[in-house]
C-alpha cells in the first residue's frame, strides 16, 4: 500500500526534473524498497504485524478509535540524540534527500540524510551480522571506540614512520585538508547498536580513502564508494556509484569506467570486510602488510593520472 | 506355547501386557514378555526412585493419561511427585523472536495441555500394576533375555521369505505359529507375536513388513537441568533454531528437561562442552541471535572449556530488554545434572502395515517420529488401545486372535491417525529448520496469523492434547 503511494509521490516530486533524473529517483526508490522488502523478510513480517510498515493515515486510525492516539505518539528515543521516525517519514526523507543530493551535491546535509535514510535496518543488520561473526568486529561493538581528532592523537601519528597506517592516514588528512571531526552524528537510526555501527562506518570512511590513496575529489569519492559498496554493502555508496557519474565530464568517466570501477569491484569483493578493522589498534602497523592481509590492491594514483592527462592536453594544444 | 508373546519391555510392550491383563475379555490369555536388557532399575524405581531425574522424559497427552487411568490402570502407580502438568506451550522463532505462538490450554477450558513424565516412571508404574494384578502362570516377564531368532514353520521356501538373519530351518511344527528363539536357549511358540521391539524391530523384519522413511541427519540431545528457581508459569518452551528446535520442558520444582535437536556436528559439541558452560549455552540458545550462537559454537568447537563464552553470552543478553527477557523467555538455566546428557538419532519411519498373519507391531516398531511435538510414546499408547480393542472383539466373536481378520481392524483404526501425525511433524521440522528467506518470511507470517486465529489454535491445542 505504502509502496505505491511512495512511488506516486516520487512521481510528483520529479516531474520538474528531466527524465534522466526521474529514472534515478525511481530506480533508487525501487532499490530501497526492494531491499526493505526482501532482505530481512521476517523482521519485516513483525513490523508488518505491528503496523510499522503501514502508512498510518487518518483512515487507518479511524477504524481503531481507541488506539488512535497510540499511533500518533512518537516512540521514545533509543539513545542520546536519536530522533525516531516513522517508516513513511524515512521514505520521505530518502526521496527528499536524494533529489537534494543530486541537484545540490555540494550541500552536505543532503548527502548525510541520504546516507541515513538508505542505511535502512536490513542493511545495517547485515553489517551487524558481519561484525558479530568476527572476533574483532565483536570487540569493536563491545568497546564502541569513537574516532575524533583527540581520540586519535594526530600529533603522535605524524611522528610515526612513513610506511605505517597511522602516518598514511594523517598524511592523507593533511593533503586533503580534512579532520576526523568533520563527521556528523547519527540521529535517525532506531536501534542503538545499529546507530553505532553506522557511526562507525562513517568515521572509518577516511581510512578507506587513506589506504586506497584516493582523493576526495568527485572521481576519488565515487571510486571509494564503489569499493565500499562491494566490500560492505551500504546502499548509499551503491547509489552514489550509480548516479553520480552522470554529472562527470567524458574524460573523467573514461578514467572511472576503465580503471577505477574494475579496481573497486575487484578489491572490494576480494578483500576482507573493512568494517571489522580496529583502526585505532593497528595505526603503527605496516601499510603494505595490511593491504596484503586484507587483500586490497592499490589503485593507480588518481591525481597523477589527472596531471598526465592535463599535460597531454596542453602539449596537444601547443602543437596545434 | 503362548497365546501372546510380546517382544520388548519398553513403554509400549509393558503397556500392552498390563492392558491385556486388565481387560476382563483378554485377561485369560497366556502372555510372555521378553526384554533384552535388565528391568532391575525399573523395579527398583518402584520401591525407591533415585533423587535426581533420569534423562529420558516424555510429554504425555491428557488422552494417554486417561488411557492409563481407565484402561491400563497404571496411573495410580506413577510417582506423582515426579510428574509435572503444564498448560501452556510457547513456541518462537530464532530468526524473529516476535514470531511466536502460544498454546494456552486454560483458554479453551481444557486445564492441562500435557504432562511431563520420565520413561522409567511409566515403565515402573506398569510393573506396579502387573504386580497388583498378580503374576501367575499366564503372565511371564523374561528380562535379560534376547530374542535371537524368529522362525516360521511354514516358510520353507527361501526365495519367498525375507531372511534378515533368520534361520528358517530350525523350526519344525505343524502349526503356523511363529517360533521365538531366546538367548537362554529356550524357544516359545506364539499364537500371536507382538513386536514392541523399537525402531530396529526384529519382529517387523521377520514379518517382511516394509518400513519407509528417512534419517533426519539430526540428533536429539537430551539433558536434565535445574532452573534458577521454580517457574510457576508451567510453560513448555520451544525455540526453532536453524539447526533444529530447542525445547525446555518443566519438571517438578526447579527441575526441567531439554531436547535440543541439532546437526551431528552441533550435537557432538553439546555433549562435550564443559558441564558448567552447558547451562549458559542453553540460555544462549533460547534467547540470542543465530549469528551470536554460531560465533559461540565456533569458540567452543576450538575449546569446549573456553569460559570466555560466558562473557560473550552475558554481553549479548544485555542487549535484550530486561522486561521482555522476564516475560517472553524461560527462566535462566543454572545447572546441568551430572552425566545426564545423551543424544539420539532422529528419524521418520512408518511401516506400510502393522500386521501380518500372527504378527502385530506396536509403538516405535511401527513408527518413529521427530520429537518436536512430543508424540512418539503417545502414539504407542493409542496403538495399544486399538490393538486391545481388536483382540477383545475377536475373542467376543470366537475368532483366532492371530488371524488377520482380527488384526486388520487394529491397522484400520491406528494407521491413518499416526500417518497424519507423522506428516505434520515432518513438515513442521522441515519448515522450521530452514533459513531460506521466503520460507522464513512465510513462517513468520504464518506463525503470527496462527497465533491470532484463535479457532485454528483451539483445534491445534485439542490435537496436541489428544482431545
Ligand atoms: C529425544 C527424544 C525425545 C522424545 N520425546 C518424546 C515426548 O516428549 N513424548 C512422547 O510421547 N515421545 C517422545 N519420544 C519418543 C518415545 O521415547 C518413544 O516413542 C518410546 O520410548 C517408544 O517406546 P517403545 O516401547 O515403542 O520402544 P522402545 O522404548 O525402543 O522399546 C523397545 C524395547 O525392545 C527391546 N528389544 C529390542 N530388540 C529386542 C530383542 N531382539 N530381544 C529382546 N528385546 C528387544 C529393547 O531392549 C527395548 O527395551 C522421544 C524420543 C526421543 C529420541
Amino acid at each position: 500500500m505504502f509502496a505505491r503511494s511512495a512511488l506516486g509521490r516520487s512521481d510528483q516530486l520529479v516531474t520538474a526534473l528531466n527524465s534522466q533524473k526521474r529514472q534515478f529517483v525511481l530506480t533508487a526508490a525501487t532499490t530501497a524498497l526492494g531491499s526493505l522488502l526482501f532482505s530481512e523478510d521476517n523482521r519485516l513480517a513483525s513490523q508488518m504485524e505491528k503496523g510499522l510498515l503501514h502508512n498510518k493515515n487518518a483512515e487507518n486510525s479511524a477504524s481503531i478509535p481507541n488506539t488512535a492516539n497510540k499511533f500518533f505518539s512518537r516512540p521514545e528515543a533509543e539513545y542520546p540524540g536519536h530522533v525516531p521516525l516513522y517508516t513513511f517519514e524515512k521514505m520521505l526523507m530518502f526521496l527528499g534527500s536524494s533529489v537534494g543530493a543530486y541537484t545540490h551535491p555540494e550541500r552536505n546535509e543532503f548527502i548525510v540524510a541520504l546516507g541515513e535514510s538508505t542505511a535502512i535496518t536490513p542493511v545495517l543488520r547485515r553489517l551487524q551480522h558481519q561484525m558479530l561473526s568476527d572476533p574483532v568486529g565483536r570487540q569493536i561493538l563491545r568497546e564502541r571506540p569513537r574516532m575524533t581528532s583527540t581520540s586519535l592523537d594526530l600529533e603522535h601519528l605524524r611522528e610515526l614512520p612513513d610506511n605505517t597506517i597511522g602516518k598514511t592516514y594523517v598524511k592523507w588528512l593533511d593533503k586533503e585538508g580534512v579532520s576526523p571531526d568533520t563527521r556528523v552524528e547519527v540521529k535517525y537510526i532506531d536501534n542503538e547498536e545499529l546507530a553505532y555501527i553506522y557511526q562507525r562506518y562513517r568515521e572509518c570512511h577516511d581510512f578507506y580513502h587513506a589506504i586506497t590513496g584516493l582523493p576526495i575529489i568527485i572521481e576519488g569519492e565515487i571510486s571509494v564508494k564503489v569499493f565500499e559498496y562491494m566490500n560492505i554493502g551500504i546502499p548509499m555508496s551503491g547509489l552514489g556509484a550509480l548516479f553520480a557519474p552522470l554529472r562527470l565530464k567524458k574524460s573523467q568517466k573514461e578514467r572511472l569506467y576503465n580503471i577505477y570501477y574494475p579496481w573497486a569491484f575487484k578489491s572490494g569483493l576480494n578483500s576482507k570486510p573493512l568494517i571489522n578493522v580496529y583502526w585505532e589498534n593497528i595505526l603503527e602497523e605496516d601499510i603494505d602488510e595490511f593491504r596484503k592481509t586484507m587483500g586490497i590492491e592499490q589503485p593507480p594514483d588518481l591525481r597523477n593520472l589527472r596531471k598526465e592527462y592535463f599535460k597531454k592536453l596542453k602539449e596537444a594544444k601547443k602543437i596545434v | 506355547m503362548q497365546d501372546i508373546v510380546v517382544i520388548g519391555g519398553g513403554p509400549a510392550g509393558l503397556s500392552l501386557l498390563a492392558a491385556l491383563k486388565s481387560s476382563p475379555k483378554t485377561r485369560h490369555l497366556s502372555c510372555t514378555l521378553i526384554e533384552g536388557s535388565s528391568l532391575q532399575s525399573v523395579r527398583d524405581f518402584l520401591v525407591e526412585p533415585p533423587e535426581e531425574y533420569t534423562n529420558r522424559v516424555v510429554s504425555l497427552t491428557p488422552k494417554s493419561v486417561e488411557f492409563m487411568q481407565q484402561k491400563v490402570g497404571n496411573w495410580d502407580f506413577i510417582k506423582q511427585d515426579r510428574v509435572r502438568f503444564y498448560d501452556n506451550i510457547v513456541a518462537y522463532d530464532s530468526q524473529d523472536n516476535d514470531a511466536r505462538i502460544e498454546f494456552d490450554a486454560t483458554q479453551i477450558g481444557a486445564g492441562v495441555l500435557a504432562v511431563m513424565c520420565e520413561n522409567i516412571n511409566i515403565q515402573s508404574s506398569l510393573i506396579g500394576r502387573l504386580n497388583e494384578l498378580g503374576m501367575d502362570d499366564s503372565t511371564t516377564i523374561l528380562d535379560n533375555t534376547k530374542v535371537i531368532d524368529i522362525t516360521s514353520p511354514i516358510h520353507h521356501d527361501l526365495d519367498q521369505h525375507d531372511l534378515n538373519e533368520i534361520d528358517v530351518n530350525s523350526g519344525k511344527s505343524d502349526l503356523d505359529w511363529p517360533i521365538v528363539k531366546l538367548s537362554t536357549g529356550e524357544s516359545i511358540q506364539a499364537r500371536l507375536l507382538v513386536g514392541c521391539d523399537g525402531y530396529n524391530s526384529p519382529v517387523r523384519k521377520f514379518a517382511g513388513i516394509e518400513s519407509r522413511g528417512w534419517q533426519y541427519n539430526t540428533f536429539g540431545v537430551v539433558a536434565t537441568i535445574k532452573m534458577q528457581y521454580e517457574d510457576h508459569r508451567s510453560i513448555g518452551w520451544q525455540r526453532f533454531l536453524s539447526t533444529g528446535p530447542l525445547a525446555i520442558l518443566p519438571l517438578s520444582e526447579d527441575n526441567a528437561t531439554i531436547v535440543w535437536s541439532s546437526t551431528p556436528w552441533l550435537s557432538e559439541l553439546l555433549l562435550k562442552v564443559n558441564p558448567d558452560i552447558f547451562p549458559h549455552l542453553i540460555n544462549a540458545g533460547m534467547t540470542l541471535e543465530e549469528v551470536d550462537l554460531k560465533y559461540i559454537y565456533s569458540m567452543l568447537d576450538k575449546d569446549p572449556n573456553d569460559f570466555k563464552v560466558l562473557d560473550e553470552i552475558q554481553w549479548r543478553l544485555s542487549k535484550i530488554d530486561i522486561k521482555s527477557l522476564e516475560e517472553n523467555y524461560p527462566l535462566p538455566v543454572v545447572e546441568l545434572i551430572q552425566n545426564s546428557r545423551a543424544r539420539f538419532p532422529l528419524k521418520l519411519s512408518h511401516a506400510d502395515t502393522y500386521v501380518a498373519p500372527r504378527v502385530a507391531l506396536v509403538g516405535d516398531a511401527a513408527h518413529t517420529i521427530h520429537p518436536l511435538a512430543g508424540q512418539g510414546l503417545n502414539m504407542g499408547q493409542s496403538d495399544v488401545g486399538f490393538l486391545v480393542d481388536a483382540l477383545e472383539k475377536g475373542i467376543e466373536r470366537g475368532l483366532d486372535i492371530g488371524s488377520t481378520m482380527v488384526l486388520d481392524s487394529y491397522v484400520a483404526n491406528a494407521w491413518p491417525g499416526n500417518h497424519m501425525m507423522l506428516g505434520v511433524c515432518d513438515k513442521l521440522h522441515k519448515v522450521f529448520t530452514t533459513d531460506f528467506g521466503p520460507v522464513v518470511l512465510l513462517r513468520g507470517l504464518g506463525i503470527k496469523s496462527l497465533n491470532m486465529a484463535e479457532s485454528v489454535k483451539d483445534l491445534m491445542i485439542k490435537a496436541i492434547s489428544g482431545r
